[in-house]
């Protein structure tokens, strides 16, 4: 067996696999990317060099800047308000016990099951001003205006609680299952040391939670970046740009204007973002790391 | 010995049979013809009217099998760009407009037609001009669309208003119908090209017969600061600002606007004439459907265009992919469709407004209302647009002004913010 592990070529034939997909599923559209960011490639018919012609115009483009900060408003809103959301649902669940427990996890997860265009859809009926659910509610409790839910002022927030809503349960499930593997008898320590729920919350499940926490946080904020379909189909990034994201933004400028070149520069540009706020996340993690073991 | 030979003339039979089939099968060889079209709806308006050419070419050819790929507009064109870089279906949906064609024409994807083969297919003078490039034809023109106000004439009547003959006074209708807890215009704000083809409507009545030159000057030179832009774009964000539209107007899309309107809830709703079959829409409650009439843009006091100077135009038609297999059986069928008792009459019998050919032969008398006020409208226009603003530049252009075009009419940026972002668009 050993033998067989150090012949060349199995370790070529196993390796191979993998680095063929990571080179033409990955690395090769990347390379391709950063070309056709250079061209002025409208997506049909022949291109010109245009050197960094594509960034210096993403520079001073005030549309990819609003969609950059609206996918950072999402990172954000779903670091503070979903993702604690979801580890105090998940830690109430863990004290649930019996058939409340799974009815509940079931019910939480139910937006993750339904089809993305249903629930954009369903979102749209639901704020839509004249005869939507939520003003109708209103209507009941008194209130005579009418809100318009998808202004240019409201729809940033709209759409921030859709996607919360939609993107709650995996969370709530993956810190579910995190809150499950914590070895119940350091509860049972800290109830004999007299702490209160409070404590052992804080103590004991949000510290044992680390791991659980930045694996979610980090695919909280990739999936901010990336955001596309749910706000594509709620809000197409309007009014004007309220809700352009930077991946609505790559694709209506590649796909709707014409501007395939253009496009390409954007994605490059969001290739580095997204590794960036990865290495930023996992030092925030990282150097925290040694700080908690030393005390 | 009677067996042997009825054995023998069985085979005859047979040997014949085969060779003859083989022979028919030569003759009428199977193609299969793709067709990619913008109309998802087949059972109503165009997309019945394209799908009942499609089913009786197919029964009288029988060897040949039309396979149709439908998509709305958006995903269309969308998709219309990633066939135009692996392989264009045979015949396609196209748009007559710059902002369309002149991005398809330059990548060379598709064919170029016979402009002489059309002498005899009574297309409306100058409706094929969209589709030319340095006097090459490249596509045929379906319909000829006007901009109009649908409104619900017995609500009209119900409640004592009537129909404004100047811009003013439409403002002043919409605040009466807000008052009386009724949208007054469903307005499709959402996929912007519907305000850009209103802002159009409304340059065209304040500046006339300059419209077409004004815009032609402004994407040329990028620059859109002309007294008439402003003023046009003034006078849609106070339509806005009068709530003219609904609430939520510039979130809301095509079938919602749209079934505010056919629910009653809204006393009119603007669009093109294409959507003159919803007085045959049985989905539409009867009292409505019947009621639905039009007019046409109110004339701006001081504006140079009366009220018969008419937002008209020849959009969306049909191509050939230049790449196809089968070109040849793609012409034919092309022709056979634009064979002026196929496209145009089926067109005018279900109502679906007016054709870019000459219809007046099918007129029974017996049409909607609505096709008859339509009609009327056309044939007594004294001038018509041509080509709204937003199909008038490259597509970078259409892109930014129809999503900045929300921006102004609710407030977002001020005018001038808006015409400089247009203007940068076309360069």
């Amino acid at each position: 067996m050993k033998k067989m592990y150090s012949n060349k070529l199995v370790i070529t034939s196993l390796v191979l696999p993998g680095v063929l997909l990571f080179v033409f599923a990955i690395l090769a559209p990347i390379c391709l990317s950063v070309y056709y960011s250079l061209t002025d490639y409208s997506g049909m018919g022949s291109w010109n060099m245009i050197g960094l012609d594509n960034y210096k115009a993403l520079m001073r483009d005030e549309a990819f800047f609003t969609a950059l900060r609206n996918s950072l408003f999402l990172a954000i809103g779903f670091i503070c308000i979903q993702h604690p959301l979801a580890i105090i649902v998940a830690a109430v669940l863990d004290k649930l016990s019996g058939r409340g427990e799974s009815f509940f996890r079931c019910v939480y997860f139910i937006p993750n099951v339904i089809s993305v265009a249903v629930i954009a859809y369903l979102w749209k009926f639901i704020y839509n001003p004249n005869f939507g659910l939520l003003n109708n509610i209103l209507k009941v409790f008194g209130y005579k205006g009418t809100v318009n839910w998808l202004s240019a002022e409201n729809a940033i927030w709209s759409v921030l609680v859709v996607l919360i809503w939609h993107g709650f349960g995996w969370g709530m499930l993956i810190y579910y299952s995190g809150i499950k593997n914590i070895d119940p008898t350091l509860y049972e320590a800290a109830a004999i040391d007299g702490a209160n729920q409070k404590q052992t919350f804080l103590r004991i499940t949000l510290p044992l939670m680390k791991p659980v926490i930045q694996v979610n946080v980090t695919m909280a904020v990739i999936s901010a970046l990336k955001q596309m379909e749910t706000v594509y189909l709620l809000t197409n990034g309007g009014p004007g740009n309220a809700t352009q994201f930077t991946a609505t933004y790559l694709y209506q400028q590649a796909f709707k204007a014409f501007r395939y070149g253009y496009g390409n520069a954007i994605s490059v540009v969001f290739i580095i973002i997204c590794l960036l706020a990865t290495v930023f996340l996992n030092k925030i993690f990282e150097e925290r790391e040694p700080e908690r073991r030393g005390r | 010995m009677k067996v042997k030979w009825w054995s023998a003339a069985l085979a005859a039979a047979m040997v014949t049979g085969l060779f003859g089939g083989t022979a028919a099968v030569q003759a009428e060889e199977q193609v299969t013809l793709k067709v990619f079209s913008n109309l998802p709806d087949r059972k109503n308006g165009q997309g019945l009217v394209e799908q009942m050419i499609i089913d009786e070419y197919m029964a009288e050819n029988p060897n040949v099998t039309i396979e149709v790929e439908a998509l709305d507009e958006e995903a269309y064109k969308t998709k219309f760009k990633a066939y135009a870089m692996e392989g264009m279906p045979d015949v396609v949906n196209i748009w007559g407009q710059p902002s369309f064609l002149d991005e398809v024409l330059e990548a060379g994807v598709l064919a170029e037609l016979n402009e002489a083969d059309y002498a005899d297919y009574k297309f409306i003078e100058g409706s094929l001009e969209g589709f030319k490039k340095d006097g090459k034809l490249y596509g045929l023109p379906r319909n000829t669309d006007v901009a109009v106000f649908y409104y619900n004439q017995k609500m009209f009547e119900d409640n004592g208003w009537s129909v404004p003959s100047t811009y003013d006074e439409m403002l002043e209708l919409g605040k009466t119908i807000t008052e009386a807890g009724i949208t007054p215009v469903a307005m499709d704000g959402g996929d912007g090209w519907p305000m850009a083809v209103y802002l159009s409507d409304v340059l065209y009545k304040i500046a006339g017969a300059d419209y077409q030159g004004t815009v032609a000057d402004a994407v040329a030179n990028s620059d859109f600061t002309a007294d008439t832009m402003k003023q046009a774009t003034q006078l849609l964000r106070d339509a806005a600002d009068a709530g003219l539209f609904q609430i939520g107007y510039d979130s809301q899309d095509y079938g919602t606007a749209m079934n505010l309107f056919t629910n009653g809830q809204a006393a009119m709703f603007y669009m093109g004439s294409w959507e003159a079959s919803m007085a045959l829409n049985e989905d539409i409650p009867e009292e409505i459907r019947t009621n639905i009439r039009v007019f046409t843009m109110p004339v701006v006091e001081g504006g140079a265009a009366s009220a018969t100077d008419i937002a008209a135009w020849n959009g969306g038609g049909y191509a050939i992919s230049a790449n196809s297999e089968v070109k040849e059986e793609a012409i034919k069928f092309l022709n056979y469709m634009y064979q002026p008792d196929k496209l145009s009459k089926y067109g005018w019998e279900n109502g679906v407004g007016m054709s870019a050919q000459d219809q007046t032969e099918y007129m029974t008398g017996e049409e909607t209302e609505l096709m008859k006020q339509i009609v009327n409208i056309v044939t007594e226009a004294t001038s018509v647009s041509g080509t709204p603003i937003n199909d008038c530049g490259p597509s970078a252009f259409k892109t930014c002004i129809e999503s900045e075009i929300q921006s102004v009419s609710n407030g977002t940026i001020d005018i001038d913010t808006f015409l400089a972002d247009i203007g940068a668009a076309c360069k």
